[in-house]
């Protein structure tokens, strides 16, 4: 079974990076569930897409994760990352942005939140396994996109290059393919191609 | 046959379609909005043929319109949340009574947690209260199947027939085989065919009808048990998680029962349970689990049989202990020797949605594993340090969002002036999050214009303000405005016209004159009705025009008599944002009044950044990538050091560029 967390902040792309991934799951042959957040908390609340695949042929029963069974969670926020942090198998592995998005109580209160001190202390997290997580410079890697709506895109390419997925480059390139409207294919896949060359030069 | 991933409310769209539906009427709510879209788009695509779908203006005028459509033969599906069908209850009811013809299903989608609701009412209470079956799935492909079969047994016993899946089933998503095209299957007997007799409900036809449904519940009940379709919704489940043919095929002392979601938790927990057990070389005693997918009319048979030999049994469900009072009940009346925990007993989660996690633990202690199964792995978990903390994040309007002016603007209005701002349901709840703090109630659809009245009777002495959305304006807002002007109530009603039910999603509504079957209609218009109910004071603002807004909303406060002011600004789902407004960092004082003004999440503080002006304070900045240049917070920084886009477009020409490249 492979357990699968995508985390972020309503708007930001999490549904699409979930579909990808039950695509390509699906052409492999694998029992896929899914499950989304939809409503209220997708006006800048916090969101999560579960994402389950029966990748051993065992039958996905439901949607959702247990606790400390996440082989891999994808958050689009270091904040967002920290909160679902319970849902990681002692095993998994974790991709997040290094940017983080203020949220307006934070704006209000005397004590705002720093994503450079959340990003440090995930770092901290993981320092007994720090081959178990990849922060990535979205800001650098979207400027070089072009685009900031390719983030979705960026972080699974940046899992699969890592290691984190057992799907290939050509899957995923598939499962966009197969998930975007034609006119947005390219777009992604040069979203991978500076994923994987940010990965091969770090 | 198509392979599709799909979400279960799609799903359940295109199972009706597979099962020839020919009307489709709902109204827009979280979880279920997802099935008229998906109707809509078939339909819209050419793929489904002869069917009508629409948004009705409420559930209870979409129930009645396919009451119509049912008693002239057509099958017939109908949407809504659990609250929906409070509205929809009067013809719900009656309509059992008089009984349907054309296959009439009622997917009424429940929401534990509650997630996006006011409550966590049990739609399979209101099938037993008005004596209508309830399907209930565990999975979207469930719900599929489920919603099949409900046509053939609505049109079986001529008996509207609910199907209540909840959140976590219509928002999860797996793969289906779907029709490539499908077709309304046609009226049965072509058509209406009058009988006053049994078309006209009268006392002593309803006396006759009672009876009618008295005999065909226990009946139903029998087909749960006999009629194949119906049976593989009541699976049974023995150690190892294999199938079951028959209940005896287990000697167990133990029994498990679930339904909807949690009979899914349920399967992934033994699976669990049963894992670490085999790890820890314990092992997990006999027992018998039973999802129970058919819970009204109950299949009572079924469960006695079930229970046959058992001596305690755990029930997993979320919402309301219907299955546990129904086992219960079942053992009183048959004799049998079972003790059942769960809600009442106070052995499962009392509210809220159940998990993995919790019925896990609750199986080891319910399998006497809590020892056996107690050493860990070894391996810790990975953990954030001691010291960190997790900014809150919850829902908050949009930035850009027309409310937010519209709520700052009765704010300063208002100014010291006694008042009671009475909220509706809506994205508008939102304003009664800091800083803006402009909501002081939220009851249901439609109630802030009607209490309203019921603060102005009592507190004369206060202004009282009645927040009110154009989709629920027409939904339920109309008989309020009616009562307000017949009865002379002294209320101001704040319509915020983003002419869009945006927080399920943006559906058109009877203001937009926009149509799932293609035409647009001629808007109604807000203010012509306000009119024909002799509103006297009616003003328009532009809620984003702050001087315009808090002009407009003053003048309707302070008339005496029922007043109104229409905001007018589409929601930001509908229209292209603009390039981004500029904070100079060179002239900002730090004061965070545009923060704590009107807590945009466009605008942020970053203490580290102080500026010449600001002194040791720090500097507000723009995040380019959430504002979308609405321009409110220009009105509200008292330095006017906020730049709108386009004086910042003539002053900084490639800035502007690089923001607008977001749009």
């Amino acid at each position: 079974m492979l357990n699968i967390l995508i985390t972020g902040v309503g708007g930001q792309g999490t549904v699409l990076a979930a579909k990808v991934l039950a695509q390509a799951a699906q052409e492999r042959g694998w029992q896929v569930r899914t499950a989304e957040t939809i409503g209220m908390a997708q006006r800048g609340g916090s969101v999560v897409s579960h994402v389950r695949m029966g990748n051993d042929g065992e039958e996905v029963y439901a949607p959702l994760l247990a606790h400390a069974s996440a082989d891999l969670i994808i958050a689009f926020e270091p904040a967002e990352a920290a909160r679902v942090l319970p849902y990681l198998a002692p095993a998994g592995s974790l991709v997040t942005a290094r940017t983080a998005i203020q949220p307006v109580t934070a704006a209000l209160s005397t004590d705002p939140y720093e994503g450079a001190r959340m990003v440090a202390q995930l770092a901290e997290a993981f320092a007994d396994r720090p081959d178990q997580l990849t922060i990535i410079d979205d800001e650098r890697l979207l400027a070089a996109v072009g685009n900031r709506k390719a983030l979705n895109i960026v972080l699974l390419a940046s899992a699969v290059a890592r290691g984190y997925l057992p799907l290939s480059v050509d899957d995923l390139r598939r499962a966009v393919a197969a998930c975007v409207k034609p006119r947005f294919v390219e777009l992604n896949d040069h979203a991978i191609d500076v994923a994987l060359a940010a990965e091969r030069s770090a | 046959m198509t392979k599709k991933l799909l979400m279960g409310n799609e799903a359940i769209a295109h199972a009706a379609l597979e099962a020839g539906v020919r009307v489709v009427a709902g109204y827009p709510g979280t979880p279920s909005s997802e099935i008229v879209e998906m109707v809509a788009k078939e339909r819209a695509a050419g793929r489904a043929e002869g069917v009508h779908v629409e948004w009705s203006t409420n559930e209870k005028a979409a129930l009645e319109l396919l009451g119509g459509a049912s008693y002239a033969g057509a099958r017939c599906l109908y949407t809504c949340k659990q609250m929906g069908l409070n509205v929809a209850s009067d013809p719900l009811m009656c309509l059992n009574y008089v009984g349907v013809k054309g296959g009439l299903v009622l997917i009424v989608a429940d929401d534990p947690g509650p997630i996006s609701s006011q409550t966590e009412q049990d739609t399979r209470r209101f099938g037993s209260f008005s004596k209508v079956p309830v399907l209930d799935p565990s999975t979207p492909d469930q719900a599929f199947a489920m919603v099949k079969a409900a046509f053939e047994l609505s049109e079986r016993y001529r008996t509207p027939v609910i199907v209540r899946p909840t959140t976590r089933v219509d928002h999860a998503s797996a793969f289906f085989d779907i029709a490539d095209r499908t077709r309304a299957r046609d009226l049965i007997d072509g058509g209406f065919v009058r009988d006053p007799s049994h078309w006209v409900i009268f006392p002593r036809r309803a006396y006759e009808a009672h009876g009618e449904i008295n005999e065909r519940l226990p009946q139903i009940a029998r087909d749960y048990a006999s009629d194949t379709v119906f049976a593989a919704f009541n699976p049974l489940y023995g150690p190892g998680l294999a199938p079951l043919s028959a209940p005896d095929a287990v000697a167990a002392q133990l029994g498990i029962v679930a339904g909807g979601i949690s009979a899914a938790y349920t399967l992934e927990a033994l699976r669990l349970v049963e894992a670490r057990a085999a790890a820890c070389g314990a092992k997990v005693p006999a027992y018998r689990f039973w999802q129970v997918g058919t819970p009204y009319p109950f299949p009572e048979d079924e469960a006695a049989r079930f229970a046959q030999g058992l001596e305690r049994v755990i029930v997993f469900e979320e919402l309301d202990s219907v299955l546990e009072d129904a086992l219960t009940l079942a053992a009183g009346r048959r004799h049998l020797a079972y003790d059942v925990l769960g809600k009442e007993s106070g052995d499962t989660r009392d509210r809220g949605e159940n998990d993995v996690d919790d019925i896990a633990a609750r199986l080891v202690r319910f399998f006497g594993l809590e020892e056996a199964l107690a050493a860990d792995d070894g391996v810790a978990p990975v953990a954030l340090p001691q010291d960190a903390q997790l900014p809150a994040r919850p829902p908050v309007l949009c930035p850009g969002c027309p409310h937010r002016g519209s709520f700052y603007a009765i704010k300063r209005a208002l100014g010291k002036t006694p008042a009671v701002l009475c909220g509706d349901i809506g994205c508008y709840t939102l304003g009664n999050a800091q800083p803006l703090d402009a909501v002081d109630t939220c009851l249901c659809m439609g109630a802030g214009i009607t209490q309203a009245q019921g603060f102005s009777v009592v507190e004369p002495g206060r202004k009282v303000i009645a927040y009110v959305g154009d989709s629920t304006f027409f939904a339920s807002g109309m008989t309020g405005i009616a009562n307000a002007a017949y009865n002379g109530h002294d209320i101001t009603v704040v319509v915020l016209d983003n002419a869009t039910t945006a927080m399920t999603g943006a559906q058109p509504h009877p203001g937009t004159g926009v149509t799932l079957m293609g035409p647009k209609n001629e808007p109604i218009s807000i203010e012509a009705v306000l009119a024909a109910c002799n509103f006297k004071k009616i003003v328009h603002a532009d809620p984003l025009d702050l001087d315009a807004a808090i002009a407009a909303a003053h003048e309707a406060i302070f008339y005496e008599g029922p007043s109104a002011v229409l905001f007018e600004s589409p929601c930001i789902q509908l229209v292209r944002p603009q390039a981004p407004v500029e904070i100079d960092h060179e002239l900002c004082t730090g004061c965070k009044r545009c923060i704590t003004e009107i807590g945009c999440p466009g605008i942020g503080f970053d203490p580290a950044a102080p500026g010449p002006k600001s002194g040791k304070r720090g500097t507000a900045f723009v995040d380019a990538s959430l504002c979308n240049g609405c321009g409110l917070c220009v009105d509200v920084c008292p330095f006017s050091v906020i730049v709108p886009a386009a004086e910042a477009a003539g002053a900084k020409s490639d800035a502007a560029k690089e923001g607008g490249a977001h749009a």
